[in-house]
């Protein structure tokens, strides 16, 4: 059944035989895995196995640390980001990510959306608006915040904060979003809003969420990827993966028998 | 398998493991004591074999609290999730083999004053006998997680179905013949027909056993004797 369904569906990224390095160690291991276009893959694994490093890959975080490289290929629509010749800039911008803890800047609501989309296009005041209002109304904020938007974003409670960062990803339309433990410092009803919201963000988009909660990873994903010291253990299903993993890694894993 | 890093689990599942065995070793007796008491026509022990019952039934209700606690609890996956979903399943399962054990042990106090048709047990027995081996491999397979022996139980069905069918005809055959015989063998038809059903519950822990091993499901027909040789008017 997975087989079909992978089959009809096209890969908004392809990571081919990824190899990466802090230094001199290995971070990453040989990496082969697709991300399924409008589809949410979570990466699940103990820490330090490598699943921050691989999303941080997927956007070239790391050209920001000297000695942090990656070998192999991250296809996104089938070119090659890993290339020297791409423009970084626009990669960020078609890859968006949002962090484990909120980081909106500190000023206005309505400026921590305009910054961005400033610095990729120009546009009239009321365009501007139109696109603050729209990032904030998909990131299920808009209602919250639509009478205050000149406070200072700082105001915002954790859960809104964390939204507003997924409003200033949206707002620059990018292609792939990646989430890396977006909900871990939030309270129940606030991860539910997240929940919620990724379930509608990948109508547009593609996604990729890193989480420790295995839960999390259930109710959010259609795909579900298992790595551990740096290898891909198995990826595969997301209602595969949480009641019958193939590898016995990944289930000792998923139920609490790891070490 | 390793334990789990929370200990508190793993002693939760061997509980219910434990209470699982126990159940089943409760519907064994009760199968085989219900199958002795209808042929002897033994009231004492048809009444022992009713008694057992309630002590089944607190058992299944006891596992599916504990069940449902450590669902909530723990939000168990994979092999664990399966685990508890087995137990839940099977001791439902085990619960009814004991309601249509006891319902057998009914029967035995109402046919009591009756005249009896020795020759009607015969085929009885041999039923009962296939059902007891169903249900004795059947809780094997789930003790050992042995995915082959679940198999084999759940394509061994048949045989019982096929021998309901027999056991219908002998039965028919002895009511034709005699009409005073028609009440002993409705009591008898609605046995045979309780043992079968026993047969079917054998069959559903062995799809659980093979769900709880693999993570897969059997296909939904469960495999049928010779055809639909059983009369519909029945």
């Amino acid at each position: 059944m997975t087989a079909n369904l992978t089959e009809n569906m096209a890969k908004k990224i392809s990571i081919e035989n990824l190899d990466f390095f802090y230094g001199e160690t290995k971070a990453l291991k040989a990496i082969d895995l697709p991300l399924y276009s409008n589809q949410v893959t979570a990466f699940i694994g103990p820490s330090g196995c490598g699943k921050s490093t691989l999303l941080r890959v997927l956007n070239r975080m790391y050209d920001l640390y000297p000695k942090q490289r990656a070998e192999g290929k991250v296809l996104l629509d089938g070119e090659n980001i890993l290339d020297a010749k791409v423009d970084i800039n626009l990669l960020r911008s078609r890859v968006g990510m949002v962090f484990q803890k909120p980081t909106p800047f500190p000023m206005s609501i309505y400026e921590n959306i305009a910054f961005g989309i400033r610095l990729y296009e120009k546009l009239s005041k009321s365009e501007l608006d139109m696109r603050v209002e729209d990032a904030l109304k998909g990131a299920a904020l808009w209602g919250e915040v639509k009478d205050k938007l000149g406070t200072s974003g700082l105001s915002l409670s954790g859960g809104q904060q964390q939204r507003l960062c997924i409003a200033r990803t949206v707002a620059i339309q990018p292609e792939v979003i990646l989430l890396d433990e977006p909900a871990s410092a939030l309270d129940p009803i606030s991860t539910a809003k997240i929940e919620e919201l990724i379930d509608e963000l990948k109508q547009k988009y593609t996604i990729a969420i890193v989480t420790h909660n295995m839960q999390q990873a259930a109710r959010v994903s259609q795909y579900t990827a298992f790595m551990y010291l740096g290898q891909l253990i198995e990826y595969d299903a997301t209602p595969r993966i949480f009641t019958s993993p193939q590898q016995k890694q990944t289930q000792d894993y998923i139920t609490g028998r790891f070490g | 398998m390793a334990e789990h890093t929370v200990q508190s689990f793993d002693h939760e599942l061997e509980t219910l493991g434990r209470s699982i065995a126990e159940m089943g070793g409760i519907a064994e007796k009760m199968l085989a004591d219900s199958m002795d008491a209808l042929a002897r026509v033994d009231t004492e022990m048809a009444r022992r074999v009713v008694a057992m019952d309630p002590r089944l039934d607190a058992l299944q209700r006891q596992i599916e609290e504990q069940a449902i606690l450590t669902l909530a609890l723990r939000q168990p996956m994979a092999l664990d999730l399966r685990e508890i979903i087995a137990a839940i399943r099977v001791s439902g399962d085990l619960e009814r083999v004991g309601d249509l054990a006891k319902n057998i042990g009914k029967r035995t106090l109402k046919i009591a004053g009756e005249a009896r048709i020795p020759r009607a047990m015969v085929g009885l027995r041999h039923m009962n006998d296939l059902a007891a081996i169903q249900l004795k491999d059947v809780l094997d397979a789930y003790a050992h997680r042995d995915e082959a022996r679940a198999r084999a139980v759940w394509l061994r069905d048949g045989e019982l179905d096929a021998l309901e069918d027999s056991v219908f005809r002998d039965l028919l055959t002895f009511m034709m013949e005699d009409p005073r015989n028609i009440s002993f063998c409705t009591h008898l038809l609605f046995c045979s027909k309780n043992i079968e059903r026993v047969g079917d519950h054998a069959t559903n822990i062995a799809e659980t056993v093979v769900y709880l091993v693999t993570g897969n499901t059997l296909p939904l027909e469960r495999p049928k004797g010779l055809g639909s040789s059983l009369p519909l008017t029945a």
